[in-house]
């Protein structure tokens, strides 16, 4: 038996896979995650009351805190022994944010990582060459995994500086560059710096993950690199990168709805949006046994398109992401959420946080952080030695801890404050 | 070919299926597994229309829900019961005879002779048995006649109902065998079992059924490895309750 490509079935045979899928995974939410069958009771409902994907909507949302309140284990639906990874990543709160992986889970998160390098056009002849920040570490991983179970040759990342992965680059024959948006601009300055050009590399194509792509930056690296880039979309809660990609039309991500349910919603009122408008992505898992996420907000803003894309994939499209619905900021792919972030620099300064502010910068293609702390009565010092110590602390707490690159500017009080 | 949504039946007030919604590609072995009790045999026996049931299955595009269980037949569906369900003092013969009954006088005789044939060449067994009354055969050659005389109606969908129980295990794999066999040939087939080794190991994917509900599907393969499973159904790692952990 021939089984259908999972990227092309009709909308019909996808609806009723989801439809399954759905309820087999909230009958285990139910009947394995407390968290679950508490939400379920609290609002008088019972597995068997989702007749259909529209009554979804009757259950409520699961939220970044709702994964901090159960932290570490509090939302796993198989005992500890079936798992077999536990990913911790630094969140957007105060604790780690942590995902459990049984055996199956990982076999699938192989094929939908699969999925997207062959959307990408890459293939087992492929060199693949991995330039993706420390801070990602868990994307870097993945990524690598999934290079590998393709069958192509991996390049993991390395700590060189960008001139030596550029002469890795050229002299390994490197074909495919899987980079951050930030690290792929960064490349290319410093290949315009040392004068090298395209054609001295055997470059065909860039696959970019984990933070946005503005048009005029992608028109730029596709041009300065010479290569047809892909691109994927993925959040650490929901298996990281596995969750959508673009195809060879160009036109938005197609997202893997056959293992996860996409909801668009309006961020304010939980309304759920018709396709075309923009609003919050909302995720269902479907598929995964160890960590099931009941409509859990991811805090991206997206449309989604159900029309059948150029390339033949049947799978729905989410137009882009167009920023975030909330206050989490992204440094070179890395979300840092204000409260967490003024949490780490009140630790920092020993307890003390004065008035502050900061903005994402930028530094020869990278993303940085910009933070301005105001010198007030607690952290005024005469001492220039003092205070570098100072900049230098909170530059490595907020590495340590988020894996950021913070450049910290002092400014004295003012009788603005 | 066979697509189940939200079927539920009952036994009084007693629930056996809670919504249940799965679907069998042509061409597959779609294997549904889970204890006693899980309400497995309920779900064949709603598809067949033998319980009371609610929702909606669809064959091949057309509602079954109101297909009253002798039409079925002639639909292309046919049901191995669980327990074989043969008539002790009628032959092998005759049971072949028995399973063609809906296309009696609708195609040649000749037709149905070389249905029979076919059989044979399937279980060669039943040949050598064939004025044997079905009583007094062995459980092994009882379950092949059973599945004999259902394909003698040349469905395109096969309900099995159990087909290993009290089998020797030898015996479970030829008719596991055959069953793969019978898939290559076109037929598709919802194999139900308690054994759930047998099962995943010929099917193509599976379904697993507690208290009702169905709460894990996928490939026979990736089912086959599944911890949960392997604990639950496949009567492994007797060790992982043990240990203390």
């Amino acid at each position: 038996m021939h089984e259908p490509s999972p990227e092309t079935v009709d909308a019909a045979e996808l609806e009723l896979l989801q439809l399954e899928r759905l309820q087999s995974t909230l009958t285990r939410a139910y009947r394995q995650v407390k968290f679950y069958r508490r939400r379920f009771d609290a609002a008088g409902m019972r597995p068997e009351d989702i007749r259909s994907l529209a009554d979804l909507r009757r259950l409520p949302f699961t939220t970044r805190e709702d994964l901090s309140e159960n932290y570490p284990y509090g939302l796993f639906a198989v005992p500890l022994r079936d798992i077999v990874r536990i990913v911790s990543s630094p969140g957007t709160t105060e604790r780690p944010l942590v995902v459990g992986y049984t055996a199956q889970d990982l076999r699938l998160w192989l094929e939908l990582l699969a999925r997207l390098y062959r959307a990408a056009g890459v293939t087992r002849e492929d060199i693949v060459q991995f330039i993706i920040p420390p801070g990602l570490a868990n994307w870097r991983r993945d990524l690598q995994a999934g290079a590998e179970h393709l069958g192509a040759s991996v390049i993991p990342a390395a700590t060189l500086n960008y001139a030596k992965e550029l002469m890795v680059m050229r002299d390994y024959k490197t074909s495919v560059l899987v980079a951050t948006p930030p690290a792929a601009r960064h490349l290319l300055t410093v290949m315009r710096a040392l004068e090298l050009s395209p054609a001295e590399f055997s470059l065909k194509r860039a696959l970019l993950v984990a933070a946005p792509l503005p048009q005029a930056v992608r028109e730029e690296l596709r041009e300065g690199l010479g290569v047809s880039l892909a691109r994927a979309y993925g959040i650490t809660e929901v298996m990281g990168p596995g969750l959508a990609f673009s195809c060879e039309a160009e036109s938005g991500f197609h997202f893997n709805a056959d293992h996860f349910y996409p909801e668009v919603v309006d961020p304010e009122s939980g309304r759920p949006l018709p396709p075309g408008e923009e609003g919050e992505l909302v995720i269902t898992t479907l598929s995964t046994l160890a960590f099931p996420l009941v409509r859990f907000r991811s805090g991206d803003r997206t449309a989604l398109d159900p029309t059948p894309c150029p390339c033949g994939r049947t799978l729905p499209r989410l137009t882009g992401i167009f920023g975030r619905v909330d206050a989490i900021c992204s440094v070179g792919g890395i979300k840092v959420h204000p409260e967490h972030l003024r949490a780490l620099l009140r630790e920092a300064l020993g307890g003390h946080l004065p008035p502050h502010s900061w903005q994402v910068a930028e530094e020869d293609g990278l993303e940085v952080l910009d933070i301005h702390l105001v010198l007030d009565e607690t952290l005024f010092s005469d001492e220039v030695k003092a205070l570098e110590g100072l900049c230098r602390l909170v530059r490595r707490h907020l590495q340590d801890h988020l894996g950021i690159t913070a450049r910290i500017k002092l400014r004295e009080m003012t009788s603005e404050g | 070919m066979l697509q189940i949504r939200n079927l539920t039946a009952s036994y009084g007030p007693v629930t056996a299926l809670a919504g249940v919604t799965l679907h069998v590609r042509e061409g597959e072995i779609v294997a549904l597994i889970g204890a006693n009790g899980a309400g497995k045999t309920t779900l064949l026996n709603a598809i067949a229309g033998l319980v009371r049931r609610e929702g909606e299955i669809t064959f091949t595009g057309r509602s079954l829900m109101t297909v009253a269980p002798e039409e079925l037949v002639s639909l292309g569906v046919a049901l191995v019961p669980e327990g074989r369900q043969l008539f002790a003092p009628l032959s092998v013969a005759d049971h072949l005879l028995l399973g063609a009954y809906c296309r009696h006088r609708r195609v040649p005789a000749r037709e149905i002779a070389a249905d029979r044939e076919r059989i044979f060449q399937l279980f060669p067994r039943l040949q050598e048995r064939l004025e044997q009354p079905a009583g007094t055969m062995s459980g092994g050659e009882q379950q092949m006649l059973a599945i004999a005389r259902a394909l003698m109606a040349r469905p395109r969908l096969l309900l099995l109902d159990e087909p290993s129980l009290g089998l020797a295990p030898l015996v479970v794999e030829a008719i596991m065998t055959t069953l793969a066999r019978l898939r290559k040939q076109g037929l598709t087939v919802l194999l139900v079992e308690q054994n759930a080794r047998a099962a995943l190991k010929i099917a193509d994917r599976a379904y697993v059924l507690e208290t009702g509900r169905i709460i894990l599907s996928g490939a026979a393969r990736d089912l086959l490895a599944d911890r949960q499973v392997t604990r639950a159904y496949l009567g492994r790692d007797y060790k992982e309750f043990t240990d203390g952990r």
